[in-house]
């Protein structure tokens, strides 16, 4: 599979401040590859590189083939880009806002028109095709700067953060969209703060922090490379408050009696609803075992629990997630590992 | 088609709105028949190049310059509005230049100016059609003086336009210099009778030039010093355009 894009120790600096830091990267052609890192990690400053929006302070990049530091406009020519920033003619309705824009792509008349009907109808926006854009909620502004960039062909598409400010049911239909049109052979970059979107669209995932990449791979290698600690939940009565002390031998375990959070941190953010639900019961006790050989711990925590004739209430895995592995990897950063 | 074309068709399409329109015709209308003629009362005849004028044509007349430098504001909206509705970068990454988009403005406004000039001289015919000498400089130096002007104003604009932050910055300050272009110039009255040094003002006002360029070719007055005239306003037209061209280059995003 050829490369679409090929950075090569590309930085961008402003004045000291390094927005992109020394970033290799090979984005290979026909897939979606995903961007993701926190706020100012350094993504769109990137996004900017790879469009020829701005030029490189180091480094080489080729897009589609194509020198980015001598022929940027040829790249133009065959991407599409729909930036973070809202962009929209206020005064004109979201018909003529989609022809014109096909337009000022050179797109034949009878072509645009077959296009507009097939995207107002794809990215639902028929009701409004007449509204103007100054008129228009965020998510519908946001569905037509989307939907605009498909008035137009490209090899290669840039959506830097393309769901923000859309519903749940819309943000589904345009992954999904995006989805098709990959089987087509279009290549997505794809910038996201949301990390299921990432996990259920990319094909591979680079994690950025302060202009640095800290890993590239797809959602799977990443699970298995990062994600190998797993969360095993086992729930006892309350009765039984010697738990601590039979336990207390075992690695890696921890006990919460369900009067807080603390030591249930790893599935804190995984909005796990049973986890929710056993804090407000207060006669369970939630034996919590994270770690990357949880199959041995749990034979060892069983074993104690069934010398000590204790009834398991409930026992569950947590998939491991994402979001988890991005958290992961964010903090060994942060430790310097 | 080529990309200065396509953008033109769409600044146009963004800018030609009905409100414009009627703005561009409705205001000068109010100044040629209304304070034209009511003035003419107070002054009967102007001496102009040898000629004697009535009031309503001396005014209908610089009204086209007038109008020329009022409609060049769009270039300084359109950019304005551009980089406020962020289709200032979305253009920069689609199959346009920097060059281009900056040539585009300009050819938008030479086309508004055109227009706009065509449209006062149609309505302000019957005031002047008297003193009409129609001859081969004529129009040539109505599109001169469109073109040039438009330049140089859309280049002023949009200067303006790029070193503000504020919209209620870019207001004032773009309404600020063009009132005072429009009123420290040959527009409304005759330099001739100005004291001094008033009117040595006039004559570091580029409207006053383009005024003059445009009632040589209404009047069949042009002289040699209308040729100087037409040579300062190209020189302030390119300086101003090169000013606007390297700011817009630099322009960082």
């Amino acid at each position: 599979m050829s490369s679409c894009i090929v950075a090569d120790h590309l930085s961008k600096s402003y004045g000291s401040l390094f927005a992109v830091n020394d970033i290799s990267l090979s984005v290979k052609t026909g897939q979606v590859f995903g961007f993701l890192g926190p706020n100012g990690a350094g993504k769109s400053t990137a996004i900017k590189l790879f469009t020829t929006l701005i030029r490189p302070s180091k480094g080489s990049l080729t897009v589609l083939g194509i020198d980015a530091l001598k022929n940027p406009l040829l790249i133009r020519h065959k991407i599409g880009v729909v930036l973070q920033q809202p962009s929209y003619e206020p005064t004109l309705s979201v018909e003529k806002s989609l022809d014109k824009y096909a337009m000022m792509w050179n797109v034949p008349k009878p072509e645009r028109k077959k296009r507009r009907e097939a995207l107002l109808r794809d990215f639902g926006l028929v009701e409004i095709r007449n509204k103007r854009n100054e008129d228009l909620s965020i998510g519908q502004r946001r569905r037509v700067q989307v939907a605009r960039e498909f008035m137009h062909d490209m090899d290669l598409l840039f959506l830097d953060e393309p769901t923000a400010g859309l519903d749940t049911s819309a943000r589904r239909k345009l992954l999904d969209y995006l989805k098709n049109k990959v089987k087509t052979g279009l290549t997505i970059f794809y910038t996201t703060h949301i990390l299921s979107e990432a996990e259920y669209l990319c094909d591979e995932i680079a994690i950025i922090m302060e202009g640095k990449i800290l890993t590239v791979d797809s959602p799977d290698a990443l699970k298995s490379k990062f994600g190998k600690a797993k969360t095993i939940k086992i729930r006892i009565s309350k009765e039984r408050s010697d738990i601590s002390t039979l336990l207390c031998d075992v690695s890696e375990c921890t006990v919460d009696f369900g009067n807080n959070n603390n030591n249930n941190n790893n599935n804190a953010n995984n909005g796990n609803d049973d986890n929710n639900n056993n804090n407000g019961n207060n006669n369970l006790i939630n034996i919590v075992i994270h770690s990357e050989q949880s199959e041995l711990i749990l034979s060892r925590v069983l074993k104690i629990l069934h010398d000590s004739a204790i009834e398991i209430q409930d026992i569950s895995a947590v998939p491991t997630n994402l979001e988890d592995i991005f958290l992961k990897i964010m903090s060994d950063d942060a430790s310097g590992n | 088609m080529h990309p200065v074309i396509r953008l033109v068709n769409r600044n146009l399409t963004i800018s030609l709105h009905p409100g414009f329109l009627i703005w561009q015709v409705i205001f000068p209308l109010i100044y040629i028949f209304i304070a034209g003629f009511a003035y003419a009362s107070l002054i009967p005849q102007i001496p102009f190049a040898g000629k004697s004028l009535d009031y309503p044509a001396f005014l209908a007349s610089g009204m086209i310059g007038f109008n020329i430098m009022n409609s060049t504001l769009i270039s300084g909206i359109i950019l304005w509005n551009d980089r406020r509705n962020g289709m200032f970068q979305q253009i920069l990454v689609g199959p346009f230049t920097k060059n281009h988009y900056i040539i585009s403005n300009v050819c938008t406004i030479g086309t508004i100016g055109l227009i706009s000039a065509v449209l006062i001289a149609l309505v302000g015919y019957p005031v002047f059609f008297e003193s009409v000498e129609f001859s081969l400089l004529t129009i040539p130096l109505i599109i001169f003086g469109s073109v040039v002007g438009a330049i140089l104003f859309g280049s002023l604009a949009s200067i303006i336009s790029l070193k503000l932050r504020s919209s209620e910055g870019f207001n004032a300050i773009i309404n600020t210099v063009f009132l005072f272009f429009a009123f420290v110039s040959s527009t409304f009255y005759p330099v001739d009778n100005i004291p001094e040094p008033l009117r040595t003002a006039f004559y570091l006002n580029p409207l006053t030039y383009l005024v003059d360029i445009i009632r040589a070719g209404i009047f069949g007055t042009f002289t040699e010093f209308v040729l100087l005239e037409m040579l300062i306003l190209t020189c302030i037209a390119i300086t101003l355009f090169t000013i606007a061209l390297k700011l817009f280059t630099r322009l960082d995003f």
